[in-house]
């Protein structure tokens, strides 16, 4: 099938998601699965194939969806639903949505660079265990508890930290 | 009126810290959470009220429970249980929150309880975590019965809360995203503020009907 004319192409509109927790390594593929899931769970296959989401590109922690437009509600509500991608827990947020990819990729912000000061402590403490710094920006720090087991991820403050 | 999200879970029974949470709600819109376990204070500029949750308990001890919680700044919640149960505990003053109703049975929530829930302004609470992570037959139960209980919210307007009940800053959801949640649930955009300031109405004393001057 010969590519139409502009007049005659389905109308798209691009979505500019977010992914927590930062530093998480997404598999478009993977996401995509996720994102299906997410709408057909909710709306059914025959909106979910209305929608027709797309994963379009991943830049660092941004993540660009396509949907047809007038579904930009569906597919909202729909991201809003997705909990994990594979078995990573993650959470999918909405920063912008517009026609035009370009003025997508003008709204994503420089990737977050880890605090040089955080580098130097590299493990913490916290509620009496030892932790391993795993992301650090701003107030935000993320830790890992050391060892083999319980090595699930706590969010914290650098507050949190200077306290315990 | 602040916006808040009436129920989150910060460590150590889930995995981020209060101030965690408070400035990722910051981050996603809402001036104000309540949250179990904690005492309350302002971090990072969010109000952080201290909510208890009673559940599983016999009325007697539920009272003493609730005379021991008492304070300006906790705000008090009880499970859902069987009809007689939930009209008994309406009945209770100090009680503020009515959760779990998704999980109660059928009949648990009918419109005596209603009307009662209205008159002793305790809110209902609307519980997002089945509608975000649920799936199948769990969410459709969770939406019918949310249904439901709007049905009667509008016929008698008792107070209603929003909460997300996260465990961690992955499950808390932006103001737009809970607007488009609750959409699949019936509330308009305008129901949906009127439920995230439902905790206000609840917490502060009614205007008294007779005023000495």
């Amino acid at each position: 099938m010969g590519t139409r004319p502009p007049t005659l192409r389905e109308k798209r509109r691009y979505m500019l998601v977010s992914v927590d927790p930062s530093g998480t390594i997404i598999d478009r593929k993977d996401l995509y699965y996720a994102i299906c899931d997410a709408s057909t769970s909710l709306w059914g296959d025959v909106t979910a194939a209305v929608i027709m989401p797309a994963v379009i590109a991943s830049e660092g922690q941004y993540v660009i969806i396509r949907c047809r437009r007038g579904t930009e509600r569906e597919l909202s509500i729909a991201l809003s639903t997705i909990t994990r991608c594979l078995d990573n827990p993650i959470a999918l947020r909405i920063v912008a949505a517009s026609g035009t990819i370009e003025t997508l990729r003008e709204k994503i912000k420089r990737p977050e660079t880890p605090d040089l000061d955080s580098a130097s402590s590299r493990e913490c403490s916290f509620g009496e265990k030892l932790f391993r710094t795993e992301y650090c920006y701003g107030q935000k720090v993320d830790v890992i508890e050391k060892g083999f087991k319980n090595t699930n991820r706590l969010f914290l403050t650098k507050e949190d930290l200077e306290k315990f | 009126m602040k916006i808040t999200d009436s129920c989150v879970y910060p460590y150590p029974a889930g995995d981020s810290s209060v101030r965690r949470m408070a400035l990722e709600a910051r981050f996603l819109g809402f001036d104000r959470l309540v949250a179990s376990g904690i005492s309350s204070g302002e971090f990072h500029g969010i109000e952080v009220s201290n909510g208890v949750l009673i559940w599983d308990t016999h009325i007697r001890d539920l009272i003493g429970r609730i005379r021991q919680e008492r304070s300006d700044k906790t705000v008090v919640s009880v499970q859902a249980g069987d009809n007689g149960f939930n009209r008994a505990v309406i009945g209770i003053k100090g009680v503020h929150i009515l959760r779990g109703i998704q999980s109660a049975d059928k009949n648990a929530f009918d419109h005596v309880a209603a009307r009662m829930a209205a008159d002793n302004r305790v809110a209902v609470d609307i519980d997002l975590s089945p509608l975000i992570s649920g799936r199948g037959i769990t969410r459709q139960r969770a939406i019918h019965r949310y249904r439901d209980i709007l049905i009667l919210e509008r016929r008698f307007e008792f107070p209603i809360t929003l909460s997300s009940h996260a465990r961690s800053i992955l499950e808390m959801r932006a103001v737009r995203e809970i607007t488009g949640l609750c959409s699949l649930i019936g509330m308009d955009t305008p129901d949906v503020e009127r439920a995230f300031t439902g905790i206000d109405t609840v917490t502060t004393p009614p205007n008294p009907a007779v005023r000495v001057i």
